[in-house]
């Protein structure tokens, strides 16, 4: 920057650098702003304070620590530590605000039965809260956010009809160890007329058809031994608990949509197709006895039972 | 220089300036439509159709590619062409050899979006790129270095001008970065995998990922800065000591910030915290870039209000100097396990490219077209048009990311009176459904601006023939008629 000329603009100030490109490229000489440059000591030293709260530099084979420290206690024993994303997470879960309020509140839960939560309106207040997260995270995604379900992949859970039980222990069952729906597909045992028949009588169990001839067939092979479905669903059709096998005396479906369909003929071919096709892998229900904790469990359970149909 | 018969009609290589100028736009319109189409998917899922091409996980690298390489990188590669050409008065060394560079870059990139959308992917955020393609665009690079450094090296000025800096420290750190980020094994024609391992690699991958920001979207964008401001307010550079010392500061700070992308993961934490002080350390000197242009026009402010270029790219700086002031803020720990995971990063990210990137690039565009083509723009109402319909855009879609990722940050850290989350992880996203669309209308608007340049930039070369046409037939009639 040896040879500076006046800026053609203001002679008497600022001078540029008397270089000139592309015919008009000039630079002037100005100094740096001041304020930028006591801006930037600012960052400086924010930054070296950032050093000395959080660890670092690296240094050797290890960093400097900072000064920060997190403190929690591990099996009763209160302990601090240095500053670190984990001990950090470790304080949280020790000693956060909500940690301390919700830990208090699952005991509570953990020790409880269905009355006593039921007699507490702070514990069902609980209940629902945490149970609405619980469920938003771990459920909604196949039962959907009110645990309507969606008829043929997943049941609803908002109604009092249940295939494995709808009591406080039978949820708390499925959600520990988990369901598998299953049907064998009939269609190696029957003919197709007998299917046929076997859905006429279904649906006599419900009242969507009158008893005729072709439903007494079915009857027959329902109640025998070439069909054997009151083995799973009962002598009655009320379905059996341990077996995960429907009530088909309601007009609740789970499988396929029956309801929706107008004439009676649809719907016998809808019934008959469960029949013929049986359920296999599909409808599956994870475990979740090694994913939450058991008071969570116990939690989700309360708040399945409220839903709607809690037995 | 001989001003002799039609081998040097023109003194400088404008021919390679002008295709890559059409090309960004055709990129740039095509990377925006996409973008505002992704938005939609975001808004109304049923618009990914299940059709694998089309849903929003392989759109979105076409998306980043398109902008940032399509748009961006073009308007580098026309501006430094430009720039270096006329700062320096040489020409480019070879013609082919600048050809090369157009057709290399423009079909690794067709052949970068095909391959996308057909599933193959190397998962680097803005290196998705298979091994042959980062081989062929490592070629054209040094072509481009090479293409460029010859020119610097046969310039007639003792001096290299300031916007030749930072063009030449993008060219040189985006080759490092791009072969860094790349080394893989291959194990087929279409499929790689990376040579480093989970944290190291994450670390490369931003370290490249942050430096994609700093060096292509930033500091060479400083470059078109620092020679179209000047000229467009015909004014000289306000300090050169501040362009040496933010010059340098810029290139040394950037190289280390890449590890904020990285705060609370498997990272070590002292790592993070020097990024994060880095990042702060880098405020000033960006800034030093957005003063130095923005100062530049002290003395002309008027100009504001009667030229709608200028008005592009102060309005650009304004941008750029509040997208750096979000960055080292958004980089401290606290505040980032706000707003990462959310979509505060997506507005700062368009606030970014959009205000700064895309405006600068629209001013200068601006300024260039008329010259190269030797004319004047076809209407000048449309640029301030086009500067509304942009800067509307941006100030929705900035908006509608502040409130998404605020507001989600904050949900999903929410506890109601017994400590239970508030907030299912779902109903985070219900709630992001309307800023969603406002972001989607936002886009539209901006879309429909560069729309609206590329029919001005049209009319305005279809013009210049057409008076090209009418002068080179009057030559003719008088050289008929003596
Ligand atoms: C991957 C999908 C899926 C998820 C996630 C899931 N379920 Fe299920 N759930 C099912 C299916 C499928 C069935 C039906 C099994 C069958 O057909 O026997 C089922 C059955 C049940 C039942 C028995 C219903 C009855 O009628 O007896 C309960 C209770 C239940 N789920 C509760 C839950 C809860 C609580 C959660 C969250 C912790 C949950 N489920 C998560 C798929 C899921
Ligand atoms: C019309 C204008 C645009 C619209 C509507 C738009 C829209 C989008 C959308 C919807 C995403 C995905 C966000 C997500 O994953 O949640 C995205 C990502 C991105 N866009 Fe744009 N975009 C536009 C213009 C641009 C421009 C001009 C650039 C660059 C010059 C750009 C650079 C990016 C980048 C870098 C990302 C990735 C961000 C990240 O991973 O954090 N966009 N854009
Ligand atoms: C001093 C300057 C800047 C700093 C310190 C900075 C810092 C940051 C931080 C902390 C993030 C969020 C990281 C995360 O949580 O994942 C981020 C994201 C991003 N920034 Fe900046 N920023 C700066 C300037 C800019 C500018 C000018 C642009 C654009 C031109 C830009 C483009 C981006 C992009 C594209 C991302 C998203 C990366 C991704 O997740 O895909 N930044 N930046």
């Amino acid at each position: 920057m040896s040879n500076t000329t006046t800026n053609p603009q203001k002679p008497t100030a600022v001078q540029t650098t008397g270089h000139a490109w592309d015919g008009d490229l000039q630079e002037f000489n100005n100094p740096l702003p001041r304020w930028w440059l006591w801006a930037f000591y600012a960052t400086v030293v924010f930054a070296i304070g950032y050093w000395f709260v959080y660890p670092a530099w690296p240094v050797g084979g290890s960093w400097t620590k900072g000064f920060a420290s997190a403190t929690f206690s591990v099996g009763g024993k209160e302990q601090t530590m240095r500053w670190n994303t984990r001990s950090e997470l470790l304080q949280d879960l020790d000693s956060g605000a909500g940690a301390v309020r919700q830990r208090e509140y699952l005991q509570k839960i953990a020790s409880a039965d269905l009355e006593q939560v039921r007699q507490d309106p702070k514990m069902q207040d609980f209940v629902r809260q945490a149970g609405k997260v619980l469920f938003g995270t771990n459920c909604a995604a196949c039962h959907g956010s009110g645990g309507q379900g969606v008829i043929g992949q997943f049941p609803a859970l908002n109604d009092d009809d249940w295939l494995w039980g709808g009591t406080v222990d039978d949820i708390r069952r499925t959600l520990i160890g988990g369901r598998n729906g299953f049907m064998p597909a009939f269609r190696e045992a029957l003919t197709p007329a007998q299917a046929d028949d076997v859905a006429q009588y279904v649906l006599t169990l419900s009242g969507i058809v009158q008893p005729d001839e072709a439903a007494e067939r079915g009857k027959a092979i329902f109640h025998g031994s070439v069909g054997g479905c009151y083995y799973c669903h009962g002598d009655a059709g009320k379905g059996i608990k341990s077996m995960g096998a429907a009530n088909l005396s309601d007009k609740i479906w789970t499988l396929v949509d029956v309801n929706a369909t107008a004439t009676v003929a649809d719907k016998h071919a809808l019934v008959r197709s469960v029949i013929w096709n049986g359920v296999q892998n599909r409808r599956q229900m994870p475990a979740f006895g090694h994913r939450l904790s058991d008071a969570e469990i116990k939690l989700l359970a309360f708040y399945v039972h409220q839903l709607g149909g809690g037995q | 220089m001989a001003i002799s018969a039609a081998a040097s009609a023109e003194q400088y290589n404008y021919d390679i300036v002008r295709k890559f100028t059409i090309m960004s736009l055709v990129w740039g319109v095509l990377g925006m439509a996409v973008g505002l189409y992704i938005a939609c998917e975001l808004a109304w899922p049923f618009l990914n159709f299940d059709i694998p091409e089309i849903t929003f996980g392989r759109l979105r690298p076409v998306h980043t590619t398109l902008v940032i390489f399509g748009f961006g990188g073009c308007a580098l590669f026309a501006t430094s062409y430009y720039v270096v050409q006329r700062t320096c008065q040489a020409r480019l060394l070879s013609d082919a050899l600048a050809d090369f560079t157009f057709w290399g870059w423009n079909l690794g990139l067709l052949l970068g979006i095909v391959s996308y959308m057909a599933g193959m992917s190397q998962g680097r955020e803005y290196a998705e790129f298979e091994w042959p393609i980062d081989l062929a665009i490592a070629v054209v690079w040094v072509v481009y270095f090479f293409n460029f450094i010859t020119v610097i090296v046969r310039r007639s000025q003792p001096h290299i001008y300031v916007a030749n800096w930072f063009y030449l420290g993008f060219i040189l750190a985006t080759a490092i970065l791009h072969i860094f980020n790349n080394l893989a094994v291959p194990i087929s024609l279409t499929k790689s995998y990376s040579l480093f391992a989970g944290v190291q690699d994450a670390m490369t991958q931003w370290w490249y990922g942050h430096n994609a920001v700093g060096f292509f979207l930033t500091a060479a964008f400083l470059g078109m800065m620092y020679y179209f401001v000047p000229k467009q307010a015909g004014r000289p550079v306000y300090s050169y000591r501040l362009s040496i010392i933010h010059f340098w500061a810029l290139i040394f700070l950037y190289m280390w910030v890449g590890a904020h992308h990285l705060h609370w993961t498997a990272l070590p934490d002292w790592v993070s915290t020097l990024a994060a002080t880095f990042s702060v350390l880098l405020l000033l000197p960006s800034w030093g870039g957005m003063i130095n242009g923005v100062m530049t026009l002290s003395g002309a402010w008027d100009k504001l209000r009667t030229d709608p270029v200028m008005l592009f790219l102060i309005t650009s700086l304004s941008f750029y100097g509040m997208s750096t002031f979000e960055g080292p803020l958004m980089s401290l720990k606290s505040v980032n396990a706000l707003s990462h995971y959310t979509d505060w990063t997506i507005g700062h990210v368009h606030s970014g490219a959009l205000g700064w990137v895309a405006m600068v690039t629209f001013g200068s565009f601006y300024h260039l077209v008329p010259r190269l083509w030797d004319t004047k723009m076809y209407s000048q109402r449309l640029i301030y048009v086009h500067f509304w319909l942009a800067t509307i855009g941006i100030v929705l879609y900035i908006t509608a990311m502040w409130v998404a990722g605020i507001g989600q940050g904050l949900m999903l850290r929410a506890f109601d009176d017994y400590g239970n989350l508030a907030y299912s992880f779902v109903e985070s996203v219900v709630f992001l459904h309307k800023p969603y669309a406002w972001r989607a209308l936002g886009g539209a608007f901006f879309v429909s601006g560069i729309v609206l340049m590329c029919f001005n930039v049209a009319m305005t070369v279809l013009a210049a023939r057409r008076e090209q046409a009418a002068l080179e037939a009057k030559l003719a009639a008088k050289l008929a008629r003596t």
